[in-house]
């Protein structure tokens, strides 16, 4: 008996044989081990695995896309973003198929690079993601940024999206494995609120199958005893606080916002913008950018999958007209978008 | 996106560093970290180019097995993928 089996053999120990159990995951390499292990045909056929809003670019807002798309389309500027944001979709097409001058970079540090070497132009950084890229956006401002340099701040924070989940009944969570890294930055303690409050036991798990399965394990055990708290099986890069370097210097940055998320709606206190003495560094300030009403893509139901409502293989467009070489909604076009990741894996 | 690999310290001039794993160097930043905290020879986690945590090498050991695990059966996917397609063709 290896350990694997071992975990695989505990999981079915601790389900109860007559309740459906909800395990949802809000990461999308989480979801990658979940789904390229074939994780969900071993456990347990009442306990689900749902994914969650693990994936950045499936909830920025079209809006923000537009707006990348126009300012890239200026002789002035040139729009720096990361590269899964390039193809995906908006009314008006993606950023690479319609945007003018853009460069898809990996790291903030090179819009630096780009900017120093183009002086006679303004560079936006088309800044998106949760924790995890906000730090590195931060820390870019903290060594200080080219006079030509902007920040277009697409920023999200995962612990307030899900605490959205929980209060919503449809959706029904039993428990969360949270994400590896964005607890890294902030602290597996930024989970304690769904434990201490909604009775949801939340464990921080690492990207290898077996330690995931663990984090599963560990929630189902807290569920049978009755003992909600923050469980970390990936205590060897996640501390209870944190990087509160991180924590800092993001806080120094960025206040948070009421924003939108894409196929979900308007959400309070759930993003990210520059604070008021940056608003010179704040791109949708300078360029004085507007909110453009988002548009539904007929027949997709990436809202619902982000939000664990549906699962890929409900949408009527996937594998039909929606797949990785010709996505229809954002769902499909990141790498850890849950219906790409559940295409590559049949 | 976000991806977190560990990388091995090679140099330090923080707030930037050279880190290295598979034989691949890169600069990173090191400003999410104390200064003084780390050492040449330190594994840390990075993301966007970005130092996020210090861990040990076995954690570090770990964390690419888990990466190479994926990135496997990615492979494995893709030329079964691959695979099937040819034959509907064939067929």
């Amino acid at each position: 008996m290896n350990k694997t089996d071992d975990i695989i053999r505990h999981i079915h120990s601790l389900v109860p044989g007559d309740k459906k159990i909800r395990i949802m995951n809000v990461c999308g390499s989480h979801e990658h081990t979940i789904a390229f292990s074939g994780m969900r045909s071993l456990m347990p056929e009442n306990l689900e695995i749902i994914p969650g809003p693990g994936c950045p670019v499936c909830v920025c807002p079209e809006s923000d896309i537009i707006n990348a798309i126009n300012l890239s389309q200026r002789d002035d500027v040139i729009l720096v973003t990361y590269g899964d944001m390039l193809r995906v979709p908006s009314k008006e097409g993606s950023i690479r198929a319609q945007g003018g001058n853009y460069r898809m970079v990996s790291s903030p540090q090179e819009c630096i690079q780009i900017a120093d070497s183009h002086r006679d132009k303004k560079i936006i950084f088309f800044s998106i993601g949760f924790e995890t890229t906000t730090a590195p956006t931060a820390a870019i401002l903290e060594s200080g940024i080219p006079e030509n340099l902007y920040i277009l701040s697409s920023h999200r924070l995962t612990p307030t999206i899900m605490e959205i989940l929980v209060k919503d009944a449809e959706i029904g969570i039993d428990g969360f494995i949270a994400p590896g890294h964005v607890s890294a930055i902030v602290g597996a303690n930024a989970w304690n609120v769904f434990s201490e409050q909604y009775g949801i036991p939340t464990v921080v798990a690492g990207f290898q199958a077996d330690n995931l399965m663990l984090g599963i394990a560990e929630i189902l055990r807290q569920l049978k005893y009755g003992e909600t708290k923050t469980g970390n099986v990936y205590a060897g890069v996640v501390k209870p606080e944190g990087n509160v370097q991180a924590q800092k210097i993001m806080d120094r940055f960025f206040e948070v916002s009421d924003v939108n998320w894409r196929g979900i709606g308007h959400i309070p206190g759930s993003g990210l913008e520059l604070r008021e003495e940056y608003s010179g560094k704040d791109a949708r300030k300078v360029f004085d950018l507007q909110e453009i009403k988002e548009s539904a893509i007929p027949g997709c139901i990436c809202g619902n999958v982000i939000l664990g409502k549906a699962y890929p293989a409900d949408c009527k467009l996937f594998t039909k007209v929606c797949s990785p070489n010709s996505p229809k909604g954002p769902c499909m076009v990141s790498g850890e978008g849950a219906c790409n990741i559940w295409y590559k894996t049949g | 996106m976000c991806v977190g690999v560990p990388m091995q310290l090679t140099e330090i001039n923080y707030p930037s560093g050279v880190a290295e794993a598979k034989g691949v160097k890169r600069t990173i930043g090191l400003q999410l970290l104390p200064e003084g905290v780390l050492e040449i020879g330190d594994h840390v986690i990075v993301h966007v180019g970005f130092a996020i945590e210090k861990v040990d090498k076995k954690m570090a050991d770990e964390i690419w097995e888990a990466l190479e695990e994926v990135l496997q059966m990615m492979d494995e996917e893709e030329e079964e993928r691959a695979r099937g397609l040819s034959s509907d063709g064939d067929g």
